[in-house]
């Protein structure tokens, strides 16, 4: 068993386990989204496609998980825009790179720089 | 293109003559926006007969396999020449992109058991292009970085309008046709990609 795949093992446990204890009704959940409990991580998938990032403007929670996959036969990559302080670096043909948003960014293609997306945390 | 512009002109006008007129009379800048005409024409314009010069796919596949490796040729001179990391990162994603787009071709040339064939078509980009390239090892500084994006610019333009205006409705093969259209929103990116560095060079 390879290291990465080890670890994506654990997360997949982690992220299932967080699911389980997150659908366990319990009456604290109830009070308002930011307050007690463990935050539920939801996933959503950007899609780079025709050199479009699709969708192009995502609404999501702080912690959430998006994907980014490469349908394109160039290789693109997804990098904060202007600031360049995260990129997934060179996201080859039918690869795909996740991030854990911790914060609302533009954000383009360094080697298509007409390609851009917008990520709002609310 | 030469053969099927001719052709193209003889099928839509009476006056042959005028028409050897204009075609020895057209310069290479010419061609490139007769692409482009004849892009607009065939898809707003009454529907092309089916007796149209025809290319058959073996020389469909060589001629977008040309005009890949045309760019990457320009891409090539920039990235030695250039010492605009603008222009540079431009040409390295010209070099990147066409590369892929080649290997594409040549995989599916590979799978339909298609070897492609040299043309007309192919020869009239590649002796258009051997004159871009010398004009372009000529210059220098931000001459050469202004030569390089501006013909960036109209390389794109003309390969978009004969992709779209002749290369796909020319293709029989069903794959074939796919990464022609697969290709074309790359070609637009690049434009824009090359207009944007173009206008530090107004
Ligand atoms: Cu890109």
């Amino acid at each position: 068993m390879s290291r990465s795949y080890f670890f994506r093992s654990l997360l997949l446990i982690a992220v299932l386990a967080i699911g389980f204890i997150s659908c366990t009704p319990t009456e604290r959940d109830n009070s308002e989204e930011k307050g007690a409990g463990v935050p539920q991580q939801q996933e959503y998938t950007i899609e780079i496609k025709q050199m479009k990032f699709i969708p192009a403007e995502i609404i999501v929670h702080k912690g959430d998980k998006i994907t980014f996959v490469n349908h394109d036969l160039v290789t693109h990559d997804i990098t904060d825009d202007p600031g360049k302080t995260w990129t997934s670096s060179a996201l080859p043909a039918d690869e795909s790179w996740s991030m854990t948003v911790t914060q609302s960014s533009n954000y383009y293609c360094t080697l298509h720089p007409t390609m851009k997306g917008k990520i709002a945390v609310e | 293109m030469d053969k099927i512009l001719v052709t193209f002109f003889n099928n839509n006008f009476s006056n042959n003559k005028l028409n050897k007129m204009i075609m020895k009379k057209m310069t290479p800048a010419m061609m490139r926006s007769f692409a482009i005409a004849f892009a607009l024409f065939t898809t707003t314009g009454p529907a092309m007969a089916q007796s149209n010069p025809s290319l058959t796919d073996p020389e469909v596949a060589h001629v977008a396999v040309v005009a890949n490796q045309i760019d990457i040729g320009y891409a090539d001179i920039a990235i030695k020449k250039s010492k605009d990391g603008e222009v540079v990162k431009f040409a390295e994603t010209m070099k990147r992109d066409h590369t892929a787009v080649i290997e594409q071709a040549a995989a599916l040339a590979k799978k339909l058991g298609v070897t492609p064939k040299d043309n007309a078509v192919s020869q009239k980009l590649l002796a258009d292009a051997d004159k871009t390239k010398k004009s372009l090892n000529g210059k220098s500084g931000k001459a050469f970085n202004k030569a390089y994006i501006d013909n960036e610019v109209a390389y794109h333009k003309a390969v978009i309008g004969a992709v779209e205006g002749l290369l796909i409705p020319e293709t029989d093969n069903a794959e074939l046709k796919q990464l022609l259209q697969n290709v074309v929103p790359a070609l637009k990116a690049h434009l824009g990609h090359a207009e944007m560095v173009q206008k530090n060079y107004k």
